[in-house]
């Protein structure tokens, strides 16, 4: 068993405690004022806000499975047509960031807030990631069962019900937990749309009590209600595989009188979802291009762009690492600082920036406000979507080229500058430029632990939302999707899949 | 009202001839010269970028010091500064409202404001020790739309009755309705506090700013709600008086409705910089700008107000010791338990 | 009748598929259709099966019209079953399950009943995925015949399967197909399954059923060239009729179909047809051997013209024998 380099061991060994750290320290601060956190957690308010965020959390997450799998199901199964169409429009919400999405429904409609306005928002920001996992596996299953069960009797619908569904079940399940995770720790949007969920409890708990042990105790509910949700998931998921057919044989069903309504709900979808959004933005825009001010513009780009940059090198640093680690030198240690580095993963922004902002005031002050407390709060939160997404190309390069690469001469670890990292360099770079993006378009984080001075684009927008000063906001909210949202979008290697293959 | 002003004056006399400064506290400001000197400040600004920007660029302008900001609600400035406590970075806090800046000062995170700066202002509007000083004065008011609201309210008690219930908006997260809400604490106490704040839970529409309630009345969107007077007058400015569909009231002389409240600084890093900054905020040009720009009540003699202004003294405010208004804390306190935060 | 086709015809715009296809089976028949890929096979189930609608043409099940350019019976009102290529079972239900899904609650008794007779009968909880391909296919069987269809269709059950699986799972299939008095429509591109399973083999080729008839009947007397060489392993002679007789290079032959005097044409004759006299003066020589154990391919260049005859293995004759070729039984002549 060969040991990693002590390069790749420090900078694992490092990811993990600042995986654990911040957690820690918010649980040992909340037990230091445990009278003042039961009694915030005793309110009558903290059941309306459980009350509001389970509601918001179970009404999105079947929403987005409703919409998301009769999307999947009638681009890739039926006669519907324009597939390719319907399908590039069922994914564009996800090139709009969901605070973008709600900033563009309540500049054009102040009315637009509370419940119901947060649902549908979330919904449409949520479903494609329900599209996508259905359409590939309703791709990767073929016809003949769902023909076979209409030969036993079966009609069209209760097909669709019987076979169909129970088919895509595990990947509908994994979607939905997506969906779940990320509705709960959403902050942006709730927060503009003026809904109380946890999170928006959190962040005004933390401006507006001096102890701030109130939004500790709340975001401990939080963590709890994540992972609450992650054991519900694992239990419901099922356990059964899928076969893979020898066939990839494709026909479509015959849609018959159904197929204008059909065709119309998903116009719908996506006129709520993709046209009203850009429509605002881009009266917006319009209506605020004469008085925008185009150095604050240009600032608040540079700092966004900065940020994502500079966070995006270092989360790749760390994520190659512990990728060649756990690939390359199967060690326990290594499996252990894997596990730690995901057990953030599903933690809400807010409650990770909370824990470092008393982390930063009163353990560490010289990193307080610093740049690099924001970039550690991001390599906390994105370190495991990097390491999923850089895991994979690492591991696909085969072991023999390294063996090959000894016997010629290179020695040990050496090859794995020479060798493994230039073939895995395309993954890589695609997995880097995915995280950038990520981290340009953060919030909460970005909120809380900004040093003074900075600026984003994400921080202007919601400064400005905050002032209702729409005209102003919108020229970075278009922004956020122009360079942030799009780009993420067309790097989506799940995203491309499903399109090409849903196009044929 | 006692005269704190004389005290304080006599005090600082005998200090400063005395010539003593405890080990654990300042007794009084440093004089100028051995004061920490410094070219750049660090400014935690709970006033709003549109507003304060201009008169920072007039303030680098001047004295050529470069001024980092950092934007957010005066409360929650004044929880940052809390939890930095010793190590904060800020030099300067100005903070919408004295609450925010009697929470520092309890916390005893303030520095004395200089001699000659806080004789500026009129005593009643600053701080009773010295930790901060008023900058600009502002009335709360009611603004209501005439077209929906036939019967004014004479007290801002009247809003908690059943009639109300939709029509009256709050923004709870704004620094002068907290403030306005700790006199209410002060003045009748918590337990009448606590059942306005929850016939508010009930009627009220719950907005984040002043200026947002405004445009919401203006649109006609809600009957009425309580704002600053100056925001108004602001908009006023922009889109003609004639173009306002909503318009001000003022409640009964006397009522908590029409509280006078002021805008304030204070040093939380004694230098330079932080001095010359508190001395601009107090000169003609900085007063005049708050005057001019924003329609709120300048605080040293000699800035004349905008036409169409009551003049300060001729608002019928209640009764109340600004520097009492410092037990913020206590206010937030309330007004989460009503469910309003 | 239980099916009747009558010029049955797919396009796919320009492209057709089946041109005036016409087939019939009957009761309790098993029928293989056969034919090389892309002939329109599994095209033919789907319309049988009713997926899709003809461009032209009628189905009769039971005398009953189920399908024709204008109406098309819902699949799930036909009363037809299908196994198709891979089984296609349900992953998520077990075996039982899946046998029953055409079957209404409180069917265990005829789920058993199937069980045992495919051979599975201790799987009824296993899953899908479990299985190995045989039983796969044994399930997928079970399952259409489990709602007693008045047609079953079975598309290339045995394809993905290896030789020896395939071969006793064909017997099997067989003996469940009799058991069930089921009658069944088979499609296959290989010709020993059909020829050994069907009552009846009908041939297809681009897109029409060219000869259809007992498997005895397709064999030996195939109905033109093409099914001839299609069959079996075929030398190709030129010859000419006369007196009744095909004159060609390896002597005058009987044919077994009819002729006319003077033809010209191209005699078909399958390599067991002949059958090698070791003769140390005859005229033929061995130049080629291929030895497969039960049988052999043996290369002989006779004066004329080069064969290929099958012998018997152990008893094959040696390359550099002499030998004289004779052609037994009747063979087939194919006017040009």
């Amino acid at each position: 068993m060969r040991k990693p380099p002590a390069l790749i061991a420090l900078l694992g060994v490092f990811a993990s405690l600042a995986a654990l750290v911040p957690l820690g320290y918010l649980l040992f601060r909340l037990g230091a004022g445990a009278d003042a956190a039961l009694t915030e957690l005793l309110r009558p308010r903290t059941l309306e806000l459980l009350l509001n965020t389970t509601l918001l959390v179970v009404s999105v997450t079947a929403t987005a499975l409703v919409i998301g799998f009769l999307q999947a199901w009638l681009t890739t199964r039926t006669n519907l047509g324009f597939g390719a169409v319907f399908a590039v429009l069922s994914t564009l919400p996800l090139a709009i960031p969901s605070y973008v999405l709600a900033f563009s429904f309540t500049a054009s409609f102040p009315w637009f807030s509370g419940f119901w306005a947060s649902w549908l928002v979330m919904s449409l920001a949520t479903s494609p990631y329900v599209f996508l996992a259905v359409s590939a596996a309703l791709v990767r299953t073929d016809s003949s069962s769902e023909e076979v069960a209409r030969t036993l009797g079966l009609s069209k619908w209760q097909v669709l019900v019987r076979v169909t569904w129970p088919q895509v079940r595990p990947a509908a399940a994994a979607a939905s937990l997506l969906v779940a995770l990320y509705t709960l720790s959403e902050f942006g949007a709730v927060a503009i749309l003026r809904f109380d969920t946890f999170t928006r409890a959190i962040y005004n708990a933390y401006r507006l009590s001096f102890d701030r042990t109130a939004a500790a105790a709340l975001a401990v509910v939080l963590v709890l209600l994540t992972l609450l949700v992650i054991w519900f998931e694992r239990r419901y998921r099922g356990d059964y595989q899928v076969t893979r057919p020898a066939s990839q044989k494709r026909v479509r069903i015959l849609l018959g009188k159904t197929k204008p309504l059909a065709a119309l709900g998903l116009l719908l979808v996506a006129f709520a979802g993709v046209g009203v959004p850009l429509y605002s933005l881009a009266n917006w825009s319009i209506i605020g291009s004469s008085t925008a001010d185009v150095s604050e513009i240009f600032e608040a780009l540079v700092g966004s762009v900065t940020l994502a940059a500079v966070a995006g090198v270092v989360i790749t640093v760390f994520a190659v690492a512990i990728a060649l680690w756990v690939v390359r030198y199967p060690t326990g240690l290594g499996r252990m600082v894997d596990y730690s580095v995901w057990a953030n993963h599903a933690l809400p922004a807010i409650v990770v920036a909370l824990a470092l902002v008393f982390l930063g005031a009163n353990l560490t002050p010289w990193l307080y406000q610093t740049t690099a407390l924001l970039v550690l709060a991001y390599l906390i939160l994105f370190l495991p979507n990097a390491l999923g997404t850089m895991a994979t190309p690492i591991a696909q390069v085969p072991k023999s080229l390294e063996d090959v690469a000894n016997s010629l001469g290179v020695k040990g670890n050496r090859s794995i500058f020479k060798v493994v990292l230039p073939i895995a360099a395309p993954g890589i770079l695609a997995g880097a430029a995915l995280v950038s993006l990520t981290v340009l378009k953060e919030l909460p984080a970005t909120l809380l632990l900004r040093p003074t001075g900075t600026e984003t684009l994400a921080l202007r927008l919601w400064m400005a939302t905050e002032e209702l000063a729409f005209s102003q906001a919108a020229p970075y909210a278009l922004l956020l999707v122009i360079l942030g949202g799009l780009p993420a979008l067309a790097l989506n290697t799940q995203a491309r899949k499903a399109l090409s293959e849903v196009g044929n | 009202m006692f005269k704190p002003l004389a005290a304080l004056t006599a005090l600082v006399a005998a200090l400063t001839l005395t010539g003593c400064a405890s080990a654990e506290q300042e007794a009084n400001p440093l004089p100028t010269e051995s004061v920490e000197q410094k070219d750049s400040l660090v400014l935690y600004s709970g006033r709003s970028e549109d507003l304060i920007q201009p008169l920072i660029d007039m303030f680098t302008a001047e004295t050529g010091i470069k001024v980092e900001v950092r934007y957010a609600g005066s409360a929650e400035l004044a929880a940052q500064i809390l939890e930095e406590g010793e190590n904060s970075p800020a030099d300067v806090f100005l903070s919408q409202d004295a609450g925010a800046l009697g929470a520092v000062a309890k916390a005893t995170l303030f520095e004395f404001v200089p001699t000659e700066t806080l004789a500026k202002v009129d005593r009643i509007y600053s701080d009773l020790e010295g930790y901060w000083v008023g900058v600009s004065g502002r009335a709360r008011i009611l603004t209501y739309d005439p077209a929906k609201v036939t019967e004014l309210p004479t007290s801002v008690f009247d809003l908690a009755e059943p009639k109300w219930k939709g029509r009256i908006a709050i923004a709870p997260t704004n620094a002068s309705f907290q403030a306005f809400v700790t006199a209410m604490r002060v003045l009748e106490g918590n337990e009448v506090t606590s059942l306005w704040l929850s016939a508010m839970k009930e009627n009220a529409v719950i907005f984040e700013k002043n200026g947002a309630i405004l445009d919401a009345v203006d649109a006609g969107q809600v009957d009425a709600g309580l704002i600053n007077h100056y925001y108004w007058h602001a908009k006023a400015k922009e889109v003609g008086a004639e173009n306002m569909k909503a318009q001000l009231s003022a409640f009964a002389p006397g009522d908590l409705g029409n509280l006078v409240n002021v805008a304030g600084a204070g040093i939380v890093n004694d230098n330079s910089a932080s001095r010359a900054f508190m001395d601009f905020l107090l000169s003609t040009s900085a007063q005049t700008y708050f005057a001019e720009q924003t329609a709120e009540y300048p605080l040293i003699p000699g800035i004349s107000i905008i036409p169409g202004l009551t003049p300060l003294s001729e608002v019928k405010s209640p009764d109340i010791d600004l520097s009492n208004l410092d037990t913020l804390g206590e206010t937030l306190e309330l007004i989460r338990a009503a469910g309003l935060l | 009748m239980l099916l009747e086709i009558r010029n049955l015809s797919l396009s796919y715009g320009s492209q057709a598929v089946l041109t005036e296809l016409n087939l019939e089976a009957e009761q309790g028949q098993l029928t293989a259709v056969l034919g090389a890929s892309g002939a329109g096979k599994s095209t033919l189930l789907r319309l049988i099966a009713g997926f899709e609608a003809p461009t032209s043409g009628e189905i009769y099940i039971d005398s009953k019209l189920v399908s024709s350019a204008t109406e098309v019976l819902a699949p799930e009102k036909r009363g037809v079953g299908i196994v198709p290529q891979d089984s296609a079972l349900f992953s998520h239900l077990t075996v039982s399950q899946n046998i029953g899904f055409g079957l209404p609650k409180g069917s265990d008794a005829r789920v058993n009943e199937l069980l045992e007779l495919v051979g599975l009968a201790g799987f009824a909880n296993r899953k899908p995925a479990s299985l190995s391909g045989g039983q796969t296919q044994r399930v997928a069987l079970a399952r259409a015949l489990a709602p007693r269809p008045k047609l079953i269709l079975l598309d290339e059950p045995f394809s993905a399967l290896d030789a020896e699986l395939r071969g006793r799972l064909r017997e099997d299939v067989k003996a469940v197909l009799k058991a069930e008095n089921a009658s069944a429509i088979l499609v296959t591109h290989d010709q020993e399954e059909a020829l050994s399973l069907a009552d009846k083999v009908a041939v297809m080729r681009e897109g029409q059923v060219i000869q259809a008839g007992s498997p005895t009947e397709i064999y030996n007397e195939p109905v033109d060239l093409g099914i001839a060489t299609f069959l079996g392993d075929s030398i190709l002679v030129d010859g000419k009729v006369e007196n009744g007789k095909v004159s060609t290079d390896l002597g005058k032959l009987s044919a077994l179909n009819s002729v006319a005097e003077g033809q010209v044409g191209v005699v078909a004759i399958r390599s067991e047809n002949f059958y090698l006299q070791p003769n140390p003066s005859g005229d033929s020589e061995v130049i080629g051997r291929v030895f497969f154990g039960h049988d052999a391919v043996v290369e002989v260049q006779t004066p004329k013209v080069k064969i290929r005859a099958r012998s018997n293995g152990p008893f094959a004759p040696e390359v550099g024998m002499r030998v004289t070729v004779w052609v037994r039984g009747a063979v087939n002549f194919y006017p040009n």
